[in-house]
């Protein structure tokens, strides 16, 4: 495929190779060139091989075919006459080269840079800033308007503000809180089914009725059975995980503030099938091995020593896969979580093994950020509850896919006080489920990053039908536009064509100038197929050494871990120091050397 | 941005994920059985009927109207972007168009669109074939009700050029697949579907004469279209010619 005039520039150090046959006497230009973008590919496909000693395509540039040339043949010297005399082609190793350089008695241009420990000279970035990096200060970097106007700086230029010892970028002002939630957890050591509901003394007693209730949560479910399942006795087979359920209530106030009782050391686990024996599932299914099937520690996940009150639910025969059946399963599940829930409403008197404070904080003078989260909403079985009255509830929550999967904001508190109900069944790897948004770990590392200025977390739905795709992702567009922001970081759970929404979510954002940074898993299995030139830093989520979804519940989701990588990806783009372009192909050691960077 | 902050940054941070760039998705599902579908089929490898002007191989972005009942031995080839003897053995190498009527009549597809259409997509210019060749194709093969656009390239150029008139065609409503011998080009240029048999530029639709490959291609890569459920996906196809010129 031709080059063109601007492309060709971009590529004059690249490997020449013919785009097309060209007969003999050809004078090459532009015209003659393949793409030197999609030479991996190519190379990856057996189409075409590079060798040592071929010629840039500067070098060959005005040279003519001695013989006739078929495409994809790389041009070498002896292909052609009226070479131009330029440096030798770069190996397709470039960092060979570079080695060689390291170490060798001449400083290089970087390392020069790098010797002095003062900082370099200040120069107008991108968008009118100036951006200091000081070595001493261990990644510290000080951002601000380029030119006169800068009202809190000395008078004079920039650079004294950076020479300082101790470099603080002016009074920070005051932090905005909102709102403030605080989760209270009280332990639970042991779990009978008796005959009625209760919490005292650590032991948590669920009303084995509650069951039969269950069972009337809709006229879907046509059988619901109740187990507990102890830390020690794992090993037992299960039907597939829908999701892990917290129990927490509102003590005082409303979502998102006020106060949450939550039970820690044990979760509902809600497994199902229908009643041909059709497993409630999508893209995979983790039924199993409780010991095997779940990833124990994932925010999702229960816990290492968690106690599993595991309610399999069975529906109608053929619902698994419409909107109505898994919804029904969760309903019926919530009958006996929420019957729990008015158990720990009231706890005075008894003292919580742990407090935990979370503020919705708006702080001034610092970047302004959003978290956008993409939940799937293509119906079938991909629905989200939003904001439902209890945390982790069912009631009250108002469906994605009924809302058109438009944008919806939420607080970070109310995210993390139980504010999504999750019915997604996607690939179990890569969903993520109710406890996992009641401690996702992007939204309390952003809410409590004091360098950062956390607007809110944007929920989208990933709708079914192309033209719906397009729609909410203009509309999310448009509400960062209005939102002001400097920075965005776009997830997605899943993998495949919700890729697609995922892509134009991202160049929704970026294409209006703000920084974005993009996380989902994508390694082997789940390898991009669409992609924009926005999408220039992202992180991986894969944990699964073969690069897989490997149906191990919320093994490839997001951790702390790349909950930091992508935070400080954000800042280093935001601050406009480049990130560098990623390895053609996933790569395990990108992810570890970007962790080591992480402070 | 506020005035004045500070930000914890990283040199040296590498993004994780490798992104190809592609345009816009443009999407059309396939709703109907394969054996209910009106399929048409196009090529921007250079074939024509033997009594039309010729191409201009130094680009072209004009178009040819092959009726899909022509006799196989009324076409040719005008391109000089490959090698063009295995379509002048046998133009199913390159416009299967006999072995597409041996599919409509073991059923296996419903019928054939009354006319598929021929260019010659080398050093295609992208805005004429963006914006009025692939326009007008796609209209008039919505007009002749297709559901099903089929397409091989020819040369690198040619994968592009077939792919923006594919788009069209996907825009317009119809569910399209290039058999590319070029994948990596077709996957750049935003084609909606592809699939991927090992063979030469100049034979994208199977070896000449060899009409149980060039079956097996056009079946694979139909069966293929109903398994894929969303833009940009590709299948490699277990069929492996190499010509040598």
């Amino acid at each position: 495929m031709s080059l063109s005039q601007e492309t060709l520039e971009a590529h004059l150090n690249d490997p020449a190779v013919l785009c097309c046959r060209r007969p003999a006497g050809t004078v090459l230009s532009a015209a003659d060139f393949e793409d030197p973008t999609i030479f991996p590919d190519l190379v990856d496909s057996n189409l075409m091989t590079l060798k040592e000693g071929g010629l840039t395509i500067q070098q060959a540039l005005g040279a003519t075919l001695i013989n006739d040339g078929e495409a994809l043949t790389q041009l070498t010297p002896d292909l052609l006459d009226g070479v131009k005399e330029t440096p030798a082609a770069p190996a397709d190793e470039p960092d060979e080269s570079d080695g060689a350089d390291d170490g060798g008695p001449d400083a290089c241009a970087c390392c020069a840079a790098e010797a002095p420990a003062a900082p370099v000279a200040p120069a107008p970035a991108a968008g009118g800033y100036v951006h200091l990096h000081l070595d001493k200060a261990e990644g510290l970097d000080l951002v601000f308007p380029a030119g006169a106007a800068v009202p809190t700086a000395p008078a004079g230029s920039a650079a004294p503000v950076a020479a300082s010892p101790e470099p603080e970028p002016e009074e920070t002002p005051a932090d905005r809180v909102l709102r403030t939630l605080v989760k209270k957890d009280y332990p639970v050591t042991k779990v009978v089914i008796g005959s009625e509901t209760s919490y005292a003394d650590g032991v948590l007693t669920v009303d084995g009725a509650l069951v039969e209730e269950a069972k009337k949560a809709n006229p879907l479910v046509k059988d619901v059975e109740m187990t507990v399942i102890n830390p020690a006795d794992r090993h037992v087979y299960s039907n597939t995980i829908m999701d892990v359920i917290p129990v927490a209530a509102k003590a005082e106030g409303k979502l998102g503030e006020g106060v949450t009782n939550v039970l820690s050391g044990a979760v509902f686990v809600l497994t199902g099938m229908d009643e041909a024996g059709v497993q409630v599932h999508e893209f995979g299914s983790c039924e199993g091995y409780m010991d095997e099937k779940i990833r124990y520690g994932r925010p999702g996940c229960p816990d290492q020593n968690d106690i599993m009150i595991r309610v399999d639910v069975k529906i109608e025969k053929g619902t698994g896969m419409e909107r109505r059946g898994p919804f029904a399963a969760h309903s019926a599940c919530d009958v006996i979580v929420h019957a729990c829930r008015e158990a720990i409403k009231n706890l005075d008197g008894v003292t919580p093994i742990k407090e935990e404070t979370f503020k919705d904080v708006r702080r001034a003078g610092r970047p302004r950020v959003v978290l956008v989260k993409e939940i799937m909403g293509q119906g079938a079985m991909h629905d989200n509850l939003l904001v439902p009255t209890e945390p982790c509830g069912v009631k009250g929550g108002q469906k994605n896919v009924d809302l058109g999967n438009v944008p919806v904001v939420l607080s970070p508190n109310e995210v993390l006080d139980g504010g999504i109900h999750a019915l997604a069944c996607i690939g179990p790897a890569t969903k993520e489920i109710t406890r996992h948004f009641f401690r996702e770990p992007l939204v309390e590392a952003l809410q409590t990053d004091e360098e950062l200025d956390l607007t809110g977390v944007v929920f989208i739905g990933s709708p079914q039908v192309n033209d719906e795709k397009t729609f909410v992702s203009e509309r999310l567009g448009a509400l960062v536009e209005a939102m002001e922001v400097d920075g965005a970081i776009v997830t997605t759970e899943g993998f495949g064509n919700n890729h697609i929404d995922f892509s134009e979510n991202i160049a929704a954002i970026g294409s209006r100038g703000v920084p974005v940074v993009g996380v989902t898993f994508a390694a082997y299995q789940g390898q991009l197929v669409v992609g924009n030139k926005y999408m220039d830093a992202m992180i991986e989520l894969n944990k699964d050494p073969e690069g897989f979804e490997n149906e191990i519940l919320a093994d490839n989701t997001t951790t702390p871990d790349d909950a930091a990588r992508a935070i400080l990806m954000l800042k280093t783009k935001m601050a406009g120091i480049p990130i560098e372009p990623p390895e053609h192909k996933w790569d395990e050691a990108v992810i570890e050397a970007n962790k080591k960077l992480v402070k | 941005m506020p005035t004045a902050f500070k930000l914890t940054t990283a040199k040296g941070l590498k993004s994780e994920i490798y992104v190809p760039w592609t345009p816009k998705p443009v999407w059309t599902p396939l709703t109907k059985p394969l054996s209910r579908c009106k399929v048409a089929f196009i090529t921007s490898g250079g074939i024509h009927k033997k009594d039309q002007t010729p191409f201009n191989t130094a680009g072209d972005w004009s178009y040819r109207e092959i009726p899909s009942d022509t006799p196989s031995d009324q076409l040719m080839v005008t391109h000089g972007g490959f090698d063009n003897s295995d379509i002048n053995k046998d133009v199913n190498a390159m416009l299967p168009i006999d072995r597409l009527r041996e599919l409509v009549k073991e059923g296996f597809i419903g019928s054939l669109v009354p006319t598929f259409y021929g260019f010659m997509g080398g050093g295609g210019n992208v805005d004429k074939f963006e914006h009025v060749t692939g326009p007008e194709i796609a209209k008039k093969l919505k007009a002749e009700g297709a559901d099903i656009v089929l397409a091989t390239g020819g040369c690198g150029t040619c994968h592009r050029s077939c792919t923006l008139v594919l788009r069209c065609c996907e825009a317009a409503g119809m569910s399209t697949c290039i058999i590319a011998a070029l994948p990596p080009i077709a996957r750049q240029q935003g084609a909606p579907r592809i699939t991927a048999p090992l063979v030469p530029i100049g034979s994208n639709a199977g070896e000449p004469n060899n009409p149980q490959m060039q079956m097996g291609i056009l079946k694979d890569t139909l069966n293929a279209m109903e398994e894929f459920d969303h833009f940009g996906q590709m299948k490699a196809l277990p069929y492996e010619y190499r010509h040598n010129v």
